[in-house]
Order: structure tokens, then sequence, then C-alpha cells
């Protein structure tokens, strides 16, 4: 593997200072799931990584009166199974954490390098835009909320600018009654990349219902499918889903690749859409 | 970049000198001897070198090795004890749950994770424990047969 520097900081200003070396190509570090990989195989190259996972807060979860914060660092098993995650409110991330990789992979990848590795498949993506989060960016010159819409820019590619960090990723509790599912198609049930990966959330509203549903790993970057929400806050019989579902099979743009072609994906995306929608109205009162 | 350090394996205290590129698994092969702990695919899918890392298992070649720094490492060697196998260990031979023998390292630090947490597990709570090792030769029902016995015999 070609030779880098590693530095822990413990302050921020520690951590900024490493990542705006001169002269040098920096990267943080969280889980090292995708770094090592991609060091190994030459696509990253940097001189020097900086392990976030001592910063203050990293490694947090806290509940703020405007949502839940979960820092960067934490880790996918910790998603799934702690108490203010794995709960109503919040856990359609948990469902979505116990979704990626396999137990090696989920003791140490971590919300945030799920999110900066900008893979269009990452699990917790579909999620935090079905939940409408925000990205907590923070900067020499101070802290930044980005819309998770606005975070992924393309196949990885984020709004992150150089010398900064995503430190965690504020998420409002959603409207009381929000229930919501997450279903991943791979090529085995467990252990690999989602090919077509669909979260849906539905909440009550003035007699009827909102739904919110992303796709992921059917376009450059984990994308809304406004018209498939509009076509079901009109209603969930029959011939609505079925429209909802062609919604969502006309927002995607995949790519052909090792797990899957782009055909493959387009025609999964409506029937793991519909297995979202009909999973979220199982679980409505 | 060096980095002066001690690694904690198997309950014993290891003075190294790694490099800040260097795996955990480089390390435990190639500096300290432990080569029961193997390398597979390098990506986090195979599984063959998996250790315990403060109990629960992961990749050790998704792991640099000055991240372990602080941290409790287990790999297959610290199983036995005072020449005994481990149970896991025995009933993997009486299954004959080995074949070629390199996913099997790997496997046993999975499903002792599992045991330690859930002690009588269910046939599916195995197989999910042992998603992420994968094997080429067995095809699995003796493994999880070999890991279902010890649990039982525990019971």
């Amino acid at each position: 593997m070609r030779p880098f520097d590693y530095y822990r900081p413990e302050t921020f200003e520690e951590a900024f200072r490493l990542l705006t070396l001169p002269d040098k190509r920096v990267m943080p570090l969280a889980g090292a799931t995708d770094l090592i990989p991609m060091v190994r195989d030459e696509h990253w190259q940097p001189d020097v990584v900086v392990d976030v996972k001592g910063l203050p807060g990293m490694c947090d979860v806290v509940e703020m009166p405007e949502g839940l914060i979960v820092g960067a660092a934490v880790r996918m098993v910790e998603l799934m199974h702690h108490p203010l995650v794995n709960s109503p409110r919040w856990n359609l991330l948990a469902q979505a954490a116990a979704a990626m990789g396999n137990e090696q992979v989920r003791n140490r990848a971590t919300l945030g390098g799920n999110l900066c590795t900008a893979s269009p498949a990452a699990d917790s993506a579909p999620a935090l835009l079905t939940l409408e989060a925000k990205a907590v960016i923070r900067g020499a010159a101070g802290e930044r909320r980005v819309p998770i819409t606005e975070f992924f820019l393309g196949p990885r590619k984020t709004a992150l600018q150089k010398g900064e960090l995503l430190i965690g990723v504020l998420i409002p509790a959603p409207p009381v009654g929000a229930v919501g599912t997450y279903v991943k198609l791979s090529r085995r049930k467990a252990g690999d990349l989602a090919i077509v990966g669909v979260a849906a959330l539905a909440y009550p509203h003035d007699g009827g219902h909102v739904w919110c549903l992303a796709l992921g790993a059917v376009a450059p970057t984990p994308i809304r499918a406004s018209e498939a929400e509009a076509a079901l806050n009109a209603g969930h019989d029959e011939a609505t889903i079925e429209h909802a579902t062609k919604c969502a099979f006309d927002a995607c743009c995949p790519i052909d690749d090792i797990r899957a072609s782009a055909e493959y994906r387009k025609a999964m995306v409506s029937r793991i859409a519909r297995r979202a929608i009909e999973g979220v109205l199982a679980k409505l009162p | 970049m060096l980095h002066e350090m001690s690694l904690n394996i198997n309950g014993e205290t290891y003075p190294v000198v790694v490099k800040s590129h260097d795996t955990l698994v480089r390390v435990l092969r190639e500096q300290l001897g432990l080569t029961g702990t193997k390398v597979g695919c390098g990506n986090g899918e195979c599984g063959a070198c998996t250790v315990l890392f403060d109990g629960a298992p992961v990749n050790s070649c998704m792991v640099l090795a000055v991240e372990a720094q602080g941290h409790r490492i287990e790999t297959v060697e610290g199983l036995s004890q005072g020449g005994d196998l481990h149970p896991l260990q025995k009933a993997f031979v009486e299954h004959n749950a080995v074949q070629c023998g390199f996913c099997t390292s790997g496997m046993l630090m999975s499903a002792k994770a599992l045991l330690e947490r859930n002690s009588h597990p269910t046939e599916q709570e195995v197989r999910e424990a042992l998603v992420g090792n994968l094997c080429r030769c067995t095809g699995y029902i003796r493994i999880v047969d070999a890991v279902l016995d010890v649990a039982e015999a525990g019971s």
C-alpha cells in the first residue's frame, strides 16, 4: 500500500491545521472500510490521513430541540442498536444501517464515511433523504448546515470544501405517527452493495398521508422521487400505487455496472418501490 | 511515519513499531508471526482476516494497526487454552467443518463473538452471524452445525 502519514487530532483546531497542510493530499479517516481498499488499489493517494474519531462529539448521538444529532463517526452497528435511533421516530436509519455490508463492516463503518464516500448506493442516504436530514459541516471559518439533498453532487462528489469536515447529521423528528421502510435489492441478501435501495416514509396529515420516497443506486446521486410522492399524497389505492411506481421508474437514470445492467435496475426500481410503499402501508394504523 | 506503541493481543502486550499505512493483519502476520489470521479479498467481503476488536468481529485487513492501540485484539491463536482446543475448535474438528481451512480462523472468531453475546442462537442467527465469512468448500452446513453444537452443549 502506498505510504501515508497518520494523525489523530483531539481538537478541531489541530484537525483543520492538518486538513489544510500546504502541498499535501489530506484525507479524513473514520471507519477506514472505504479508505484502505481505495488506497491499496491506488484510486486515492493521500499523503496524510486524519483520523477524526478522537474529535469532540464525533462518536455521540444527542437529542436536541431541532432533532437528533448523529456524530459523523458513529458506527453502523451503533445506529442499529442505539435507543434513540432505533426508536419509532428514527428507526428508518437503523433499518438502513442494518442493511449495510456485513457485521465486520458495520462494526467499523461510520455514518459520516458512508455519506462522504458519496456512493449513489450508500444505504444510509435514502433514509436520510426521506427524513429530511441536514449535513452538519465544520471548517476553520465555522459551521454550516446543508440539506442532505444538496450534499451529494455526483458519484463520489459532495458539497464539502477543502479543509471542511462533515461532523454529523441533524435529523429532525418526523411528525407523530410517521412510519418508514427501507427495502434493498442486492445480489445476495446481505454483505453486498445495493442494486436498488428505496426508503419510504409516510405520516398522517389532514385526514390523509404525506409520503416521502427516496431512491438509491439508480442515479448519479441518491434522489427523492417527488412525483411519486405527489401521487401517493392523493391516496393509495392500487391504481395510484401503480402510478407512483411508474413515477419512480421515470425518476431514475441508472448505469450498467458489475452488479446489474441499467435496464435491470430500471425494471427493479418499480418493484422495490412497490415493496417499500406496501411495507409502509402495512405499518400505518 | 513510524508509531512506537503497544498492541494488546490475546491478553498479552506486544511492543511494536508500525508504519502509518500498515494494516492490522499485516502487523499480526508479518511482524508478530501470528499467521493464523488469513488475508483473502482485502475488501471486507470474505472475512478470512476476522479478528475480535474489543470483542466485536472486524476485518483486520481494513483496520490500520495504529488504530488498534489501546484496544483489545483477539486472534485465533488465543482460542486454545493450556494446550486444550476451544469448544468451537473441537466442534469444527468433530463436524469436519474444515476443508481447505482458509476461512476457518475467521469463522471461529465470528462464531466466538456470536456465542458471547447470544449463548443460544437459532440456526438463522448463526447463519446471519457468519454472513461476512465466505467458505468456498463446505457449503456451510457443517460449520453451522458445529456452532449450534457448542451453543447446545453450553446450555
